[in-house]
């Protein structure tokens, strides 16, 4: 349905209020025009009932005395001195007197074409005292009012305008015009002002139609845009040529809106990717091991070999996707990290002395400098991270290094340090060693088992508690990592000893991780 | 035939060594791209088979430098089945690919297929007089009946036949007949030569004194 298009309603509105304006304004216009052309025929009747007025008093101009034709109208001009008019009000019979308008206003009456006037005058008892010859017939008198006073009146009957006034001796005088030229005109008038309206409507209608259309264009623009990147074409963008407007906001909104889904998606992918390359090697492994071993028939001692080696594999997807599920976890904030008191230095002690026997085997010392440092967290993640630091510093370390494990506390929290003396991280790879999969060295650094999450792994953890995990380190002189967890209610932590921090139980599944 | 396996994941490195020796090739191994260029440049291998990800220098890069100056065919193992991926490895001078995982016998008779285009061969079979070989099952047939060759005579036969009317050096035979494990003497190869005349006979390979041995074609 098209009302439920913007710009149709647009359009609807605009073309209802222009309707409304214009007529208001062509009825205004019209009726200004209807009132002024009346006025002047009324003042045009209102001369010629003074013009006869004026006549009825002097009577006819034979018989007026010469030079009396200026002099004032008083009461009882009906009686004219020399008296041969008698009102019906004087003595003896009225002498029926002719009316007989002066030559010099003949012109005022003349012509008989529809807006020439005409008059009627009648005496007091009805009688017709004159008419001008271009009177209608139909002319019908005037009552007289209740007042009885002389009073000028204007009326319109059908298309004649007429005024009239009753003389106080009783004469009514009645001018009159057809109307049909003012009609005529205002006809003509209404014609032009009704043109005009539907030109000044098409003309706005067109604009609005036109400023509609550029209004909704961008609008049209970004609904197909939005409808590609949905399709899936992220790569697309909203062009935005006039970015002034509101639309042009809501545009650059949108595409820094479709820029970070992107990202977001991107960042996806790649994660996607990452994850299944790491398992194709595995699964290449199995595949191949079992062929060639299915191939023909083999001792047991290589049945064995391909077992063992299968077995590998498979652990190392086994360790893969819990990993890909632990982060997967992390991501959806699923699990909610406890909230229980722990004692970071503890906590280290413990991992560190399991991690010791591999420090051994690779010749790497671990010292540490473990100062009480109490906060609230889950001491089983912790370890994990912990496990994780020591862990790394011991494989990437060379023989004969050492590490350096440090915790404290202060206003801000706990802190955990660790720091080898190693061959260090390069620049280029310094800012992406937290990133998932990323490893410093391209090869899959399978022999000892890392999955290339761990230290994802280590650093959601960290974020979930709110923490920061950093990493500072140049070749040659070291890789250093510092955790440190806000205090929080970490003050409280004296008051509350609900569950003991991250007990040998808890610490089972580190020595698991720390096999990775 | 003397093969290059370049990967760093022991298990399936050991796995494909075991696979393609059981084959009846020569085996190289190089668990990294550093140890894997510098056999790759020394040796004449018929073929390598080369990961993508490897430590210290990587698939890609390995196979640049190598293409600077060998025109050894090259196999990549990669585990991005992505198509800019494999263009890219056919555009730096990979001949093929498989993608991880792969069935090993997609892999072996890719190989094959491999070698038999470096040495313009069509077909898994070749037909030199009475005597008929098949690359694809590695049997070979004299006048109809099948003679039994060990993995190593077999070698000698197929290699020659690729060969076939060129004088093959005896440093050549040993390049590509034996591994960098195997400590053979130099006259091992008479013996093996002087059995498969017994077999196919005398005529069959030619000795060109002083040069090395031929199979005319």
């Amino acid at each position: 349905m098209f009302l439920h298009s913007i710009r149709w309603r647009l359009q609807l509105w605009h073309g209802l209020i222009l309707l409304l304006v214009l007529a208001g304004f062509g009825f205004t216009a019209h009726r200004l025009q209807h009132l002024n052309e009346l006025r002047r025929v009324d003042q045009e009747l209102d001369h010629r009932v003074n013009v006869l007025l004026g006549e009825i008093r002097q009577g006819p101009p034979d018989r007026r005395p010469p030079g009396e034709g200026g002099r004032p109208l008083t009461m009882d001009e009906g009686r004219p001195p020399g008296g041969p008019r008698r009102g019906p009000e004087g003595g003896g019979p009225p002498r029926r007197q002719a009316f007989r308008l002066a030559q010099e206003h003949t012109d005022l009456f003349a012509g008989t074409d529809s807006n020439a006037f005409y008059y009627v005058i009648w005496r007091r008892d009805g009688d017709e005292m004159s008419r001008s010859s271009n009177a209608p017939p139909s002319i019908a008198q005037p009552k007289r009012g209740e007042s009885g006073q002389p009073q000028r009146t204007i009326r319109s009957h059908g298309e004649f305008r007429e005024a009239f006034h009753f003389t106080p001796p009783g004469e009514c005088v009645v001018v009159g015009r057809s109307l049909q030229p003012e009609f005529a005109r205002l006809h003509q008038l209404a014609l032009r002002l009704s043109g005009l309206g539907a030109i000044v409507l098409g003309l706005g209608l067109a604009g609005g139609w036109w400023l509609a259309s550029r209004a909704i264009r961008p609008i049209d623009d970004i609904s197909a845009a939005a409808s590609r990147i949905a399709t899936g074409d992220l790569s697309h963008r909203i062009s935005t040529g006039e970015a002034d407007n509101e639309l042009g906001q809501l545009a650059s909104v949108l595409n820094s809106t479709f820029s970070r889904l992107e990202a977001a998606f991107a960042q996806q992918a790649r994660f996607t990717a990452d994850a299944s390359h790491e398992l194709r090697t595995p699964l290449s492994v199995i595949l191949s091991q079992s062929q060639m071993a299915l191939a023909r028939e083999r001792p047991a001692a290589e049945y064995r070999e391909t077992l063992e080696a299968c077995q590998r594999a498979a652990q190392r997807m086994r360790r893969l996707m819990e990993s890909l599920l632990e982060l997967a976890r992390l991501d959806a904030g699923q699990e909610a990290m406890k909230k229980l008191p722990f004692d970071l230095a503890r906590l280290t002690g413990e991992v560190v002395d399991l991690l010791r026997p591999l420090a051994e085997a690779r010749k790497v010392t671990l010292r540490s400098n473990l100062a009480t440092a109490e906060g609230l967290g889950d001491s089983e993640r912790l370890a994990q991270v912990i496990t994780n630091l020591v862990s790394n510093a011991i494989y990437h370390h060379r023989p004969g290094g050492e590490v350096n494990i440090t915790t404290r506390r202060d206003e801000a929290g706990v802190t955990l340090i660790v720091a080898d003396n190693g061959p260090g991280i390069s620049p280029d790879h310094l800012p992406h060693i937290f990133d998932r999969f990323y490893r410093a060295d391209t090869a899959r650094t399978t022999s000892h088992g890392h999955t290339g999450l761990g230290l994802a792994i280590s650093k959601a953890i960290v974020e979930a508690h709110a923490g920061t995990i950093e990493v500072e380190s140049s070749p040659g002189a070291g890789a250093r990592f510092t955790v440190r967890l806000p205090a929080g209610a970490g003050a409280d932590s004296s008051h509350k000893s609900e569950t003991p921090p991250g007990g040998p139980g808890a610490n089972s599944r580190q020595a698991d991780d720390g096999a990775k | 035939m003397r093969i290059l396996i370049v990967e760093d994941e022991p298990d399936l490195l050991h796995g494909l060594a075991k696979a393609l020796r059981e084959e009846g090739y020569a085996v190289d191994t190089a668990a990294d791209g550093d140890d894997g260029l510098y056999k790759a440049e020394t040796w004449s291998y018929d073929a390598i088979v080369l990961d993508v990800m490897l430590p210290k220098l990587d698939g890609w890069q390995l196979l640049a430098r190598l293409r600077k100056s060998k025109k050894t065919p090259v196999l990549l193992l990669t585990a991005r089945d992505g198509s800019r991926d494999r263009v890219r490895g056919l555009d730096i001078g990979a001949d093929d690919y498989v993608v991880k995982p792969f069935d090993l016998a997609e892999l072996l008779a890719r190989l094959r297929a491999l070698i038999r285009r470096t040495s313009n061969q069509t077909s898994a079979v070749l037909e030199i007089g009475a005597v008929r070989i098949d690359t694809a099952s590695r049997k070979v047939a004299l006048a109809g009946s099948s003679v039994e060759l060990t993995a190593r005579e077999y070698g000698l036969v197929e290699f020659l036949a690729l060969h076939r009317g060129e004088v093959v050096t005896r440093t050549t035979l040993y390049e590509h007949l034996f591994d960098e494990d195997d400590s053979t003497l130099s006259n091992l190869l008479d013996v093996h030569v002087s059995n498969v005349r017994k077999k196919l006979g005398h005529d069959f390979i030619v000795t060109r004194r002083g040069h090395g041995y031929s199979i005319e074609g």
